[in-house]
């Protein structure tokens, strides 16, 4: 049988547990606006960095000397037969391309928006490549607006010239499909180079490792997924992240 | 959101932090049956049997939270519970486990509402169904009318007069009797209280998680909150809101002693409402009564409007497209319906004692693993995984007259567990044995 002392011990439980638990209710009222801010802020700015190493890299990477000159010569050759039209043309993608990618410095991106990129890419690399060049790019139109980190695409597709096009002869063949599969936006980027590539060197490797980084970083409760396979038709890189509107972003900051 | 919007009426306008979740969680959970029951579990237990009464509530939220976390990762656009049974069920078994949903909800509103006619009897000198008809016109226009939103907006008030109340009255009787006077009384007129070397506890506590968990786990009004929490705190709010929950039989319990310390009582039942005799202050009388009022209030309201939206959503919804105006409009007429329905019942019915912790306690035991089958299977089960609950709860009956009614609930989970495991190896077996054969 319970003496005294433990039944005082008892009682005083009793009488103090609820004051714990209006006590926990409370400080989550008070702090749990400012923590979540806190984790906010945190992930934002682990975020900004990975985006301006991300840019860094993207700059050492793309504005190489070699594809500058390749596309000045090819703009050049454009001038000279007087093809005005198209030398306006890979002009203009060239600005619009050179545009976008220095005033980028939101941590997200439409696909749309980043699709509308590539396009001025692929315009570019057309007048390079040529007739060898063909490419096809798919969106359906639920995953228009939903939100993605920069230079996903752009980092998949300038693999696929870098690695792939740029270094074997033949068709160059380019597929660039989005698909909105229940609540995850799938990111396809196929190319034909079925030969031994070497897209995971070194500077392929960091690429994606920086993609999945900074996928994870953006969404931070989702699966997300950076996905290289090598088939006998060609390369094929998956990158996989959870659907979420323009729409429901802005909304956030707004409310916020 | 526009409120003429059904997913408003559901849901509310906005996503759950962990602090207003934890609040809407617990306003569904401080119920009649906590306050009902409690006084059962201490009698028949002794203070362990109140601290098991505690821990299981807990333990049951705890559990849910763990499994909310796989909801709402595996089912994003659903909003209720009839949801995912409409997804992952053929219509047999649909049909077999929304009856199952709606005996339930019926009888806990029952249950709500008695609790509410035994206060009011106690406490008010006006005639029952008077007394019945306000509360339930309240409860009518709060869960059945206002919709989630209005329900957001009530349960912090019921969460603050239920903590004031729990906190300010035992303290109050504490400081002025004493513990020893009250230790004293229960030695004298109520010693087995204080035999705590009992080891049917142990039974009790272990039987007490697995109904509370099938009640959880089941309960239309959670899984609806489990669905408007931020995805990332489902899990952390669940764990939290069974901590926190678990104080409050705790504060019952101490409120009970001060009640039975004086000497014997009538019924079991109603011996918490008791305390208001016992109360001399004004204000804490009108405290007491708050606390009982928003307890029954809220958990009615709730569970009203998670019947409510059972009926509508996934009864109706399912014989013809409904309008979100129609939606609306049922809706109110079908709480109207409940509301008259339990006003007549609980009015007409004598309010004697009912048996509640173990009423149903085969069932609820016997449906966790078929649930958790539904909840974490790919593919759409047969109707014979919801039907194990109901051998379950059958094969557990059956034992009755061998068995004592804990162990027999022990049996209805055992044997629903293993008929899950078998049917699960077979259909794996045989899944395989098909793509075989194919091949």
């Amino acid at each position: 049988m319970l003496d005294v002392e433990a039944f005082s011990i008892y009682i005083m439980i009793c009488v103090l547990a609820p004051l714990l638990g209006a006590f926990t209710l409370l400080f989550l009222f008070v702090f749990e606006k400012r923590i979540d801010l806190l984790e906010k802020q945190k992930r934002e700015i682990t975020l900004e960095r990975e985006l301006q190493t991300a840019l860094y890299t993207q700059l050492n990477h793309e504005i190489q000397p070699h594809f500058f000159f390749n596309t000045l010569n090819s703009i050049l050759g454009l001038a000279r037969l007087d093809r005005k039209a198209e030398l306006i043309h890979a002009i203009e993608s060239l600005s619009k391309m050179l545009k976008f990618k220095y005033k980028t410095n939101s941590p997200y991106i439409t696909i749309e928006d980043e699709l509308a990129y590539i396009q001025y890419y692929l315009d570019i690399q057309k007048t390079r490549f040529r007739d060898r060049l063909h490419y096809e790019v798919s969106m359906d139109s639920d995953s228009a607006h939903a939100i993605t980190i920069p230079f996903l695409i752009q980092t998949l597709v300038e693999n696929a010239f870098k690695h792939s096009f740029e270094k074997h002869v033949g068709k160059a063949i380019l597929r660039i499909g989005v698909t909105k599969n229940q609540q995850h936006v799938k990111v396809t980027v196929w190319n034909n180079s079925h030969q031994e590539s070497d897209q995971n060197s070194h500077e392929g490797g960091l690429g994606l490792d920086n993609l999945s980084k900074r996928l994870k970083l953006f969404f931070p409760d989702s699966k997300t997924s950076i996905e290289l396979n090598k088939g006998f038709d060609g390369t094929t890189v998956l990158a996989t992240f959870p659907f979420i509107n323009q729409s429901e972003t802005q909304k956030g900051e707004t409310t916020k | 959101m526009n409120k003429e919007n059904y997913q408003y009426y559901i849901s509310g306008a906005f996503k759950l932090g962990a602090g207003f979740g934890i609040v809407s969680l617990l306003s569904r959970w401080v119920t009649g049956n906590t306050i009902l029951s409690s006084p059962e579990t201490l009698i028949k237990y002794g203070l362990t049997g109140g601290i098991g009464y505690s821990l299981m509530g807990a333990i049951a939220l705890m559990l849910f939270g763990i499994t909310a976390k796989k909801i709402r990762e595996r089912y994003p656009d659903h909003q209720t519970l009839g949801d995912v049974l409409q997804e992952k069920l053929h219509p047999g078994g649909y049909i077999y486990m929304i009856s199952l949903l709606l005996l339930l909800s019926i009888h806990s509103l029952f249950v709500q509402a008695m609790g509410a006619g035994i206060l009011i009897h106690m406490i008010f000198p006006i005639p029952i169904y008077a007394g019945m008809f306000l509360f339930l016109f309240f409860c009518f226009l709060i869960g059945g009318v206002g919709g989630m939103q209005s329900l957001h907006k009530l349960s912090g008030v019921n969460i603050t007069l239920i903590f004031s109340a729990v906190i300010i009255i035992p303290v109050y009787f504490f400081m002025q009797e004493g513990v020893y006077p009250v230790y004293d009384g229960i030695k004298l007129f109520h010693p087995y209280i204080l035999y705590v070397k009992n080891t049917e506890t142990i039974y009790f506590v272990l039987t007490a998680v697995l109904i509370g968990l099938g009640q959880v786990i089941i309960d239309r009004a959670t899984w609806q909150r489990a669905f408007i929490i931020q995805k990332e705190k489902v899990r952390m709010t669940f764990i939290l809101s069974g901590l926190i929950w678990a104080t409050i039989p705790l504060a019952l319990s101490s409120l009970l002693m001060i009640i039975i310390f004086g000497g014997s009582y009538d019924t079991i039942y109603s011996l918490l409402f008791e305390l208001v005799e016992r109360i001399q202050s004004t204000l804490l009388i009108v405290l007491f009564v708050l606390f009982c009022f928003s307890a029954l209030s809220s958990a009615t309201s709730a569970e009203l409007h998670a019947t409510t939206t059972l009926i509508v959503k996934n009864m109706l919804g399912r014989f013809r497209h409904l309008k979100d105006k129609e939606k609306l409009q049922y809706s109110y007429w079908i709480a109207g319906i409940i509301s008259l329905f339990l006003l007549i019942s609980v009015s007409l019915s004598e309010r004697q004692p009912i048996e509640l912790l173990f009423y149903f306690g085969n069932i609820y035991a016997a449906i966790i693993t078929p649930m958790l089958y539904i909840i974490l299977s790919k593919k759409r089960l047969a109707t014979f995984v919801p039907l194990i609950s109901l051998l379950g709860a059958a094969g557990g009956l059956a034992m009755l007259p061998i068995l004592n009614s804990l162990l027999s609930i022990v049996v209805s989970f055992a044997i629903s567990f293993v008929l899950c495991v078998l049917y699960f190896l077979f259909e794996s077996i045989f899944s395989k044995y098909k793509v075989t054969n194919l091949s």
